[in-house]
């Protein structure tokens, strides 16, 4: 299988890119420029034949006049620094008028296999970029100050601040409105906690995961949600994911079962935060979803109902759909929020619907699969975008090491998807018939050993106290008493299966002889990359964020989802 | 016979005049030559002269009276009788039609008139002091109705709408297409200004300096847009750039006497010495004031050039308007809104002559969202290209876009967060608050030029910016060190570590009591209280820097440590003088520690460094 941009072993054909001269656009009070950049070909040498990275890269420089002003999903951009952006799909905003410069790097492409590099014919080679005026701005900086307006009420009287929950189909902009509401949080000096309960895509991490995080420091412009702690210094402060496993697409996977306590344990941690953090508590929460729960799938509701109950969500923001506005506001506007306080308070739920923004484009599954990647790679390899200082791209150096695997507590979730056939060619709970892509096809049986069957007691959160312990164990219960009373995460016995190459494994906290439960629940260290695997010897060669030893921790097997990423390693 | 070389004589003369076009001392000399050599001739000479003076055009009038002056105090008499019968209405002719600085000359040679002729014996004036006393008073009777009818001018057409103003008035208005319908009453006032003497139809088409003036309209409207993007709801900037805009318009489109472009040109040069949005009004003001000459004969030392603040003094404006009301039979008053005195600012609004329908105070009441939005941005007009186009893209600010709502003061700045009870709900959300914004810029004007942060101007902001630019600072020294050395991604934290991890973020990260340091904080009853410190400050000391652990004989490894702000040696504990890796230290005396790996984690691990989480993990 061969991906866009990951081998550059065979470069075929010099394709001589003039770079484009710099253009000028200014923009108009209250109106965007949107823009895509394509993950293409086109190489920057220099820095990424090491990196194995290869894109087409557009370099935005921002000029602005005079007192302009621009921002990127809610977050300033500063006057006349240099911005660079790849594989992105993105608007630049301004209240006030601003102008942009825009110049594509130049770059010497190399077409390899695959897509053909797409360098669009717009400003700085941008596939698409336009002009647009009509933005659903003012209704989105209206949330955010409806969202001040509640936090400054949740101030004078005690009570937490807001708990917003985004809803909406795919490409209607939830992604964006968190982030622009996160930065005018941000900006005016709140710390919203933003929890990611989309799968899908990463936020200040890989794919495959769930995290709450708190922002207080501006959001990278260049580089979405800005980037998790390193070894070094970061031009952008960086922030600190708390990080949950869910290595499966769609929450709907297994019918809720994973998803479901995965999300309880995460709003339990976030309430702890909650509890003990008075600028989080103040400022509240900023919960985005994946597209899916926004469709009219069986059990969409039901998830959607154990969030909004986990998280005490006050507010409702749907997005451009008005089918799932009017369900969802016939079921929660003016509730009680689940809030422990609710009554107290007087606490009521609001759904609000909102406009997708014109410049919401769809992105295919070859532009998902490359943001996929991309963000694999940045966790591994560091921020791949050079800006013009070359300073601040930083390169991280991830450790190769081998393993043994069997040493290794690997699980792996046996759950069915519930929109299944995708690529995946194995179906976890149907191992048997893959059994002649497995090197040690004859062993199979071990697989079906260890399901546990202890109560599936989620275990107690550390340092969490007795205060809010309770309605998490209610929560844990509700969410227990819906799912089956067994976790569907087995234990892989070595040998170790050829399909653990290019694959991801997080690294739990859990302890390697914690129950399956705990696994489940257990926060991630971080992943390790699976760059091959050595049936006879029982080894595997597996790349590190960190050198040193292995934790003895509990590891997942992100098998299905993201999924095979080859070329990793070279 | 005489009389056929008289003619022949005025008919010689009459060509060497025409041949006069700018003041040439040797031709009026020479001129005076021939009207000196032919005093016999006198009155044809003086009445060609006259003719002459009145038909040539107004760039050579000024010469061509010049020749009459030269001529009256050099050779005298006869030709002061002749001139001075007429002078009267030459001189007014040539006044009423002149710019400000032939204006000056005109006065300055009057007042020579009033002198005995330099170098002559005869001790009385060049003319007689009637001729002079009669052009006088003309003059100061002049100059008071224009004074006056400019200012009362200036008022109504603070939008610059009445294009009627642009259209020369008087002795042109013939000339000039008519441009607009409703304000047509005011070019009645004209003629009822008791000057008489109307001159014949100018049709003078000179482009002296339009050039440059609309290189200087130009800039001012771009200065005014500007205004405007950064104060999208001052009814000033809004008026100020309409009128700009709208004197533009009357530049391209019509024809303007060279006095009038002087006078324009005037204004705009005085306009672009003020451009502070303090000067704003007059700006707004001017536009219209100054596309409409002053139809009767202005001294020298005109408003013109003189500040319009001073004329706009509200008390002086109420007098002068009442004066001009009563003078002029106006139009009647229009309805005025019933919003009127809530607007200070505009007082003599409430005098009856302005009937604007686009009366400015409406607009800005508009403007602010008071009255429901109109015709305003249709009753712009539509001649001007450019600045209408590129309004028309800012469609959400125009005044129209404004809704009334009680819970968005729009105008009101708003201190820091406020934002002053936004309800959340769908309708709610669809009414623009750009009032609001400033919440997001304006109000914290002080910002990062590296990362576009923002600050408050308040001295804890300017703290605050301070700190954050360090920030950037260090983290730039740091980020070119560490460029030399491999760097990796740290492990993310766990759920406990998260709980009680606070973002430092990068403006106060020492002050933050939960970034503790080294012993100092360990009283909040959690894994603080450890009584080994897992970490230790990076030594100053280059040697004792390089000087391994003992035990395993591996460097430390220094990390930036956000909480501590300083770098910091991971896993490293200080026995007697040694520093020793924790782990290494603990492995030898079987001491409790962290694992070796925990070394190079991210230093927020050090909140809630603890052996093992698994003891935790049993079933409530």
């Amino acid at each position: 299988m061969s991906l866009p941009g990951l081998e550059l072993t065979q470069p075929s054909e010099e394709r001589s890119q003039a770079p484009a001269p710099p253009s000028q656009i200014s923009l108009t009070p209250g109106s965007e420029w949107r823009f895509e950049v394509a993950f293409g070909h086109i190489i920057k040498v220099k820095v990424f034949r090491t990196l194995r990275y290869d894109s087409w890269f557009v370099l935005i420089q921002v000029v602005q006049l005079l007192n302009g002003t621009a921002e990127l999903f809610g977050t300033e951009l500063a006057e006349s620094q240099t911005y660079t952006f790849t594989g992105t799909k993105a608007a630049i905003f301004t209240w006030h008028g601003c102008a942009l410069e825009i110049t594509a790097v130049e770059t010497a492409s190399t077409t390899s296999d695959g897509v053909t590099p797409t360098a669009g014919n717009g400003a700085g080679g941008c596939q698409s970029e336009y002009m647009a005026e009509e933005t659903p701005m003012v209704e989105y900086a209206n949330v955010h100050f409806a969202l001040e307006t509640m936090r400054e009420e949740a101030q004078s009287i005690g009570k937490d601040g807001p708990r917003v929950l985004l809803l909406g189909p795919e490409n209607t902009g939830k992604t964006s409105l968190a982030k622009i509401l996160t930065a005018y949080a941000t900006k005016i000096g709140r710390q919203p906690l933003v929890v990611n309960l989309d799968p899908t895509e990463g936020m200040l991490g890989v794919p495959g995961t769930l995290t709450a995080t708190a922002f207080r420091t501006i959001l990278d412009v260049e580089d979405g949600w800005g980037s998790s702690p390193m070894s070094g210094p970061s031009p952008v402060p960086v922030k600190l994911p708390l990080v949950y496993s869910y290595p499966m697409q769609s929450p709907l996977d297994g019918e809720g079962t994973v998803y479901r306590p995965v999300v309880s344990r995460l709003a339990l941690s976030v309430t702890g935060r909650m509890a003990e953090d008075e600028d989080a508590r103040e400022t509240g929460i900023i919960v985005d979803t994946p597209g899916i729960l926004s469709t009219d799938k069986p059990g969409t509701m039901e998830l959607i109902n154990h969030i909004v109950t986990e998280f005490s969500i006050t507010t409702i923001l749907v997005l451009g759909s008005e089918r799932l506005y009017s369900t969802v506001a016939k079921q929660y506007d003016n509730k009680p929020s689940s809030s422990a306080t609710a009554a107290v308070f007087d606490e009521h739920i609001s759904v609000v619907k909102l406009s997708k923004s014109g410049g919401c484009v769809d992105r295919d599954d070859a532009f998902r699969k490359a943001t996929r990647e991309s963000q694999i790679r940045s966790y591994f390899f560091g921020n791949p975008i050079p800006s013009l200082s070359p300073s601040s791209a930083i390169t991280l150096s991830p450790h190769a090491q081998q393993l043994d695997f069997a040493s290794l507590p690997v699980y792996n979730y046996t759950v069915s998807s519930a929109d299944d056939e995708d690529e995946d060619e194995y179906d976890p709970s149907q191992l048997g018939t893959g059994a002649s892509f497995l090197p040690g096809g004859d062993g199979m049986d071990d697989y079906a050993s260890e399901t546990k069957q202890e109560p599936d007691r989620a275990a107690p959160l550390p340092g969490v106290v007795g205060s809010f312990s309770e309605p998490a164990d209610n929560a844990n219960a509700n969410a227990n008493a819906n799912s089956s009373s067994s976790v569907p995460l087995k234990k892989v016995l070595p040998p170790a299966p050829s399909a653990l190459a290019n694959t991801l494994l997080a690294i739990t906290h859990a302890s390697a002889t914690a129950s399956p439960a705990e696994v489940r629940d257990a926060s991630i260290m971080g992943f390790l990359y699976v760059a091959d695997v050595d049936a006879d010897k029982g080894k595997i060669r597996v790349l590190a964020p960190v050198g040193g030893r292995m934790p003895p921790r509990a590891i997942i097997w992100a098998k299905r989802w993201p999924g095979e990423l080859v070329g990793l390693v070279g | 016979m005489s009389g056929l070389v008289s003619d022949e004589i005025a008919e010689d003369y009459k060509s060497s005049l025409e041949d006069l076009t700018t003041n040439d001392g040797i031709q009026i000399r020479t001129l005076t030559v021939i009207a000196k050599e032919n005093t016999e001739h006198a009155m044809a000479i003086s009445r060609v002269l006259e003719n002459h003076i009145r038909s040539t055009p107004p760039l050579q009038k000024l010469p061509a009276l010049y020749v009459a002056d030269s001529i009256v105090k050099n050779v005298g008499s006869p030709y002061t009788l002749f001139l001075g019968r007429n002078m009267y209405q030459t001189f007014m002719n040539v006044y009423t039609l002149v710019d400000g600085n032939t204006r000056r000359k005109l006065d300055e040679m009057l007042n020579t008139w009033k002198q005995p002729a330099p170098g002559s014996l005869d001790t009385r004036p060049v003319f007689p002091p009637d001729i002079t006393r009669n052009i006088e008073s003309a003059l100061i009777k002049a100059r008071t109705a224009a004074l006056q009818q400019q200012q009362a001018r200036a008022q109504p057409d603070i939008l610059g709408r009445n294009r009627g103003n642009g259209t020369p008035t008087g002795w042109t208005s013939s000339s000039t297409p008519p441009q607009n319908m409703p304000r047509s009453s005011q070019n009645h006032q004209y003629p009822n200004n008791g000057h008489s003497n109307s001159a014949p139809p100018q049709t003078h088409r000179q482009d002296i300096d339009l050039s440059y003036l609309n290189r200087d309209v130009d800039a001012l409207i771009a200065s005014a847009k500007i205004d405007f993007a950064n104060s999208p709801f001052n009814p000033v900037s809004q008026q100020r750039l309409k009128a700009l805009v709208d004197l533009q318009a009357i530049l391209q489109k019509q024809q303007l006497a060279p006095d009038q472009l002087k006078l324009v040109r005037d204004q705009v040069s005085a306009l672009a010495a003020t451009r502070p949005p303090s000067a704003a009004p007059n700006a707004a003001t001017n536009g219209p004031a100054v596309s409409a000459p002053p139809q009767i004969p202005t001294p020298p030392a005109q408003p013109v050039s003189q500040p319009l603040q001073q004329l706009l003094n509200p008390n002086t404006l109420a007098e002068l308007i009442k004066a001009t009301a009563s003078r002029q039979q106006s139009t009647p008053p229009p309805p005025i809104p019933a919003a009127l005195p809530q607007m200070p600012q505009y007082p003599h609004q409430s005098v009856p002559p302005q009937t604007a329908p686009e009366n400015p105070l409406i607009a800005a009441l508009r403007a602010r969202g008071l009255l429901p939005g109109g015709s305003t941005p249709s009753s712009l007009t539509p001649s001007t290209s450019t600045p209408v186009s590129s309004r028309s893209n800012l469609p959400f600010i125009l005044p129209h876009g404004m809704q009334p709502t009680p819970t968005a003061p729009s105008q009101t700045p708003i201190p820091s967060n406020g934002s002053s009870g936004v309800p959340m709900s769908t309708a709610s959300m669809k009414i623009p608050r750009f009032g609001l914004i400033v919440s997001l810029y304006d109000s914290r004007p002080n910002r990062c030029g590296t990362c576009g942060r923002r600050f408050l101007t308040t001295d804890e902001g300017k703290e605050m910016k301070a700190r954050h630019l360090d920030w950037h600072f260090k983290t730039n020294q740091r980020m070119t060190e560490s460029s030399r050395r491999a760097q990796n991604r740290s492990w993310y934290v766990d759920e406990r570590d998260w709980i009680k991890s606070r973002e430092a973020g990068d403006e106060n990260g020492a002050a933050d009591p939960q970034a503790t340091t080294e012993g100092a904080a360990g009283a909040d009853g959690n894994t603080k209280q450890e009584p080994s410190k897992p970490w230790i400050r990076a030594p100053n000391d280059a040697t004792l820097r390089n000087t391994p652990c003992p035990i395993c004989q591996e460097k430390f490894e220094s990390t930036w440590s956000e909480d501590v702000q300083d770098w910091i040696w991971q896993d490293a504990t200080k026995v007697g003088s040694r520093v020793y890796h924790a782990s290494c230290y603990s492995e030898v005396t079987k001491g409790p520690a962290p694992t070796r790996q925990t070394r190079t984690s991210t230093p927020d691990s050090v909140l809630g460094k603890r052996k093992a989480e698994v003891s935790s993990f049993e079933g409530v």
